[in-house]
């Protein structure tokens, strides 16, 4: 694992290990905020910050910690960053923390960052755990990115609340709808599954 | 009245699965035979209706009281990890049966969005202690209700033909999707 | 040191650091999220009364709350009503103003709501709607209008508009302000606020 390249080790968060398409991880805030582009950006975005900050505190203090209480110190750990996340939005981004509503201090159960402390801070450097954590955010983001797309364009008919679809088209309410969401992402996971096996097998 | 309603609407109407996507880790995992949806469904309602009175003590009684709001998600999750930790320990001794039926479902709790959602979500909605309880039973129940619903949906599904790739948590997000377009249908039951 | 000593040196240490760390957070981020809250009651106060420069909280219950509005020259420029109900899906709080007489119903915001995306949400930006709210007769019960109408003008006073696809939710709307309206006149005929709508007009 040590071996992998820097490039290889941020890579891997957007495809061959990616969150949500590949290891089904944080699924919750991946249906509930992907609405809209621009509350699923945000999402995306605060779990990132909660993400790296806490790897990088995981992996500096990694050493301190007696195994025993590993898990409840990652926890504290990253629920304080939840918290910060939290005010922050709050205070300067009010309407979206308002459109995000519960969702924000959820961040803290999100699978996706107790699991990157597990399997990865605790064990690698500040600058790998750095690097993963990032390729991880990515990952996430990108797959709130295109689900979020897809549903706000054929929910609502726009992209970010710009109108782009014309006055022909009428929105699919199902997609905005909690049903619009399930199906979304479950018809994706299988056009992802299936991606993975057709190269696969070319290999 | 306005106790059946909050009762009724955490069952149906904001399903915790179905409408705050909370527990769908446990959802897709645990939902392949009935009998294990079953006791999945009951360990997560006796949780959440013990998580429901204990967020609400602390909340009220320590945070509020303190202006310590800043603390709630740091205490709320540590008081729900302990807490599963306690309970596992509690029904052992207590009841050995009742711990072969719901113990290996407890330390999955442990993670599971929806305990935590559920104390965060009472607190925003700042219920009554006697409210918060209901809540808390009433979400469990709704819980228990779609997992239970999709293990035997799913069980049908083994012998349907599902195309290679949809099949696991494909096809299962796809009927949950189904599943949530005909609870639709029960919005507005209350009015 | 033992074991156990090293793991509640470490916990307590955790959770020192970070409990004083978010301590310091909350007390930056405090006075803004507070103006955040304030700042949007304004917004939707100004929306449903013209020419309100002071607002005065008058009256408080949970769901039902009075502000007396003042404008640049201390006159009585109107109320602005906030009240919360249940809707379709779940509760709904919304804003609506009277002008100084208590006779009109001058606009009419929604705050807060949770219902159907798409469908019910609607109350929130269908501009057939909210727009159609200014000038209603505040001295009866209003009633929905059906099926929906493209102009003001076609409503008699005493009606409003109904949302196409979305008629409970609308509906629900015009309890919450029916009701409010009664609530009001009986505060005013126990007493228990003082508009001082004549008074005011004097000076």
């Amino acid at each position: 694992m040590a071996t992998k390249s820097i490039r290889a080790e941020y890579i891997k968060g957007l495809w061959d290990e990616n969150p949500v398409f590949r290891q089904l991880l944080g699924l919750c805030p991946t249906l509930a905020v992907t609405g809209t582009v621009i509350t699923g950006i945000a999402m995306g975005l605060a779990t990132a910050f909660v993400l790296i900050l806490s790897s990088l505190v995981v992996a500096s203090i990694k050493k301190l910690i007696p195994a025993q209480v590993r898990i409840a110190s990652y926890i504290v750990v990253i629920a304080s960053f939840v918290t910060i996340a939290d005010q922050v939005l709050k205070a300067y981004f009010y309407p979206i923390s308002e459109a995000l509503g519960p969702y924000v201090p959820l961040i803290v159960v999100n699978c996706i960052i107790l699991g990157r402390q597990e399997a990865f801070s605790s064990k690698n450097s500040v600058g790998r755990s750095f690097i993963d954590a990032l390729g991880m955010s990515s990952g996430f983001i990108l797959a709130l990115l295109v689900l979020s797309s897809i549903r706000e364009i054929l929910g609502a008919g726009t992209f970010l609340g710009y109108e782009i679809m014309g006055s022909w088209f009428k929105p699919w309410i199902i997609m905005i709808l909690p049903a619009g969401a399930f199906i979304t992402l479950g018809i994706l996971l299988g056009i992802a599954l299936f991606i993975e096996r057709k190269t696969k097998r070319s290999e | 009245m306005e106790l059946v309603a909050i009762f009724i609407s955490a069952v149906l109407i904001q399903n915790f699965v179905l409408y705050y996507f909370l527990g769908i880790c446990p959802f897709l995992g645990v939902s392949k035979k009935i009998d294990s949806a079953v006791s999945m469904g009951l360990a997560v309602t006796f949780v959440m209706t013990i998580t429901a009175v204990v967020s609400w003590l602390i909340n009220n009684l320590i945070l509020i009281p303190h202006d310590l709001g800043y603390l709630q998600i740091v205490s709320f999750i540590l008081v729900i990890a302990s807490l599963v930790q306690l309970v596992e320990m509690f029904i052992r001794k207590i009841s050995p049966p009742l711990y072969q039926a719901l113990g290996i479902y407890l330390p999955l709790i442990t993670t599971n969005c929806a305990i935590m959602g559920l104390a965060l979500i009472a607190a925003l909605n700042e219920y009554s202690f006697v409210e918060t309880v209901i809540f808390g039973f009433g979400s469990g129940i709704g819980f228990t209700l779609a997992i239970v619903l999709m293990a035997g949906i799913r069980e049908q599904l083994d012998l349907a033909d599902v195309p290679e790739s949809l099949k696991g948590a494909g096809i299962a997000l796809i009927v949950a999707g189904i599943m949530a377009l005909a609870f639709n249908g029960f919005i507005g039951m209350l009015t | 040191m033992s074991l156990s000593a090293r793991m509640i040196l470490v916990l307590t240490l955790v959770g020192l650091i970070s409990g004083g760390f978010l301590a310091g957070v909350a007390k930056l981020t405090k006075e803004r999220i507070a103006l955040n809250v304030q700042a949007e009651i304004e917004e939707a106060i100004d929306e449903v009364v013209d020419d309100a420069e002071v607002d005065m909280l008058v009256y408080e219950e949970e769901d039902f709350v009075i502000y007396k509005e003042l404008d640049d020259e201390g006159r009585l420029a109107g109320l602005a009503i906030q009240a919360t109900g249940v809707g379709f899906q779940d509760k709904i709080t919304l804003m609506f103003g009277l002008d100084a007489s208590l006779e009109e119903i001058t606009g009419l915001t929604i705050i807060d709501q949770s219902e159907t995306p798409g469908l019910g949400a609607k109350i929130e930006d269908w501009e057939d709607f909210l727009q159609f709210w200014e000038n209603r007769d505040a001295r009866g019960l209003l009633t929905l209008r059906k099926p929906p109408v493209k102009t003001i003008g076609e409503l008699l006073p005493t009606e409003i508009n109904t949302i196409t696809a979305a008629t409970i939710s609308s509906k629900k709307v015009l309890e919450i302000v029916n009701l409010s309206l009664e609530r009001l006149k009986e505060l005013i005929k126990q007493e228990k606020i003082s508009v001082d709508v004549e008074e005011e007009d004097g000076n």
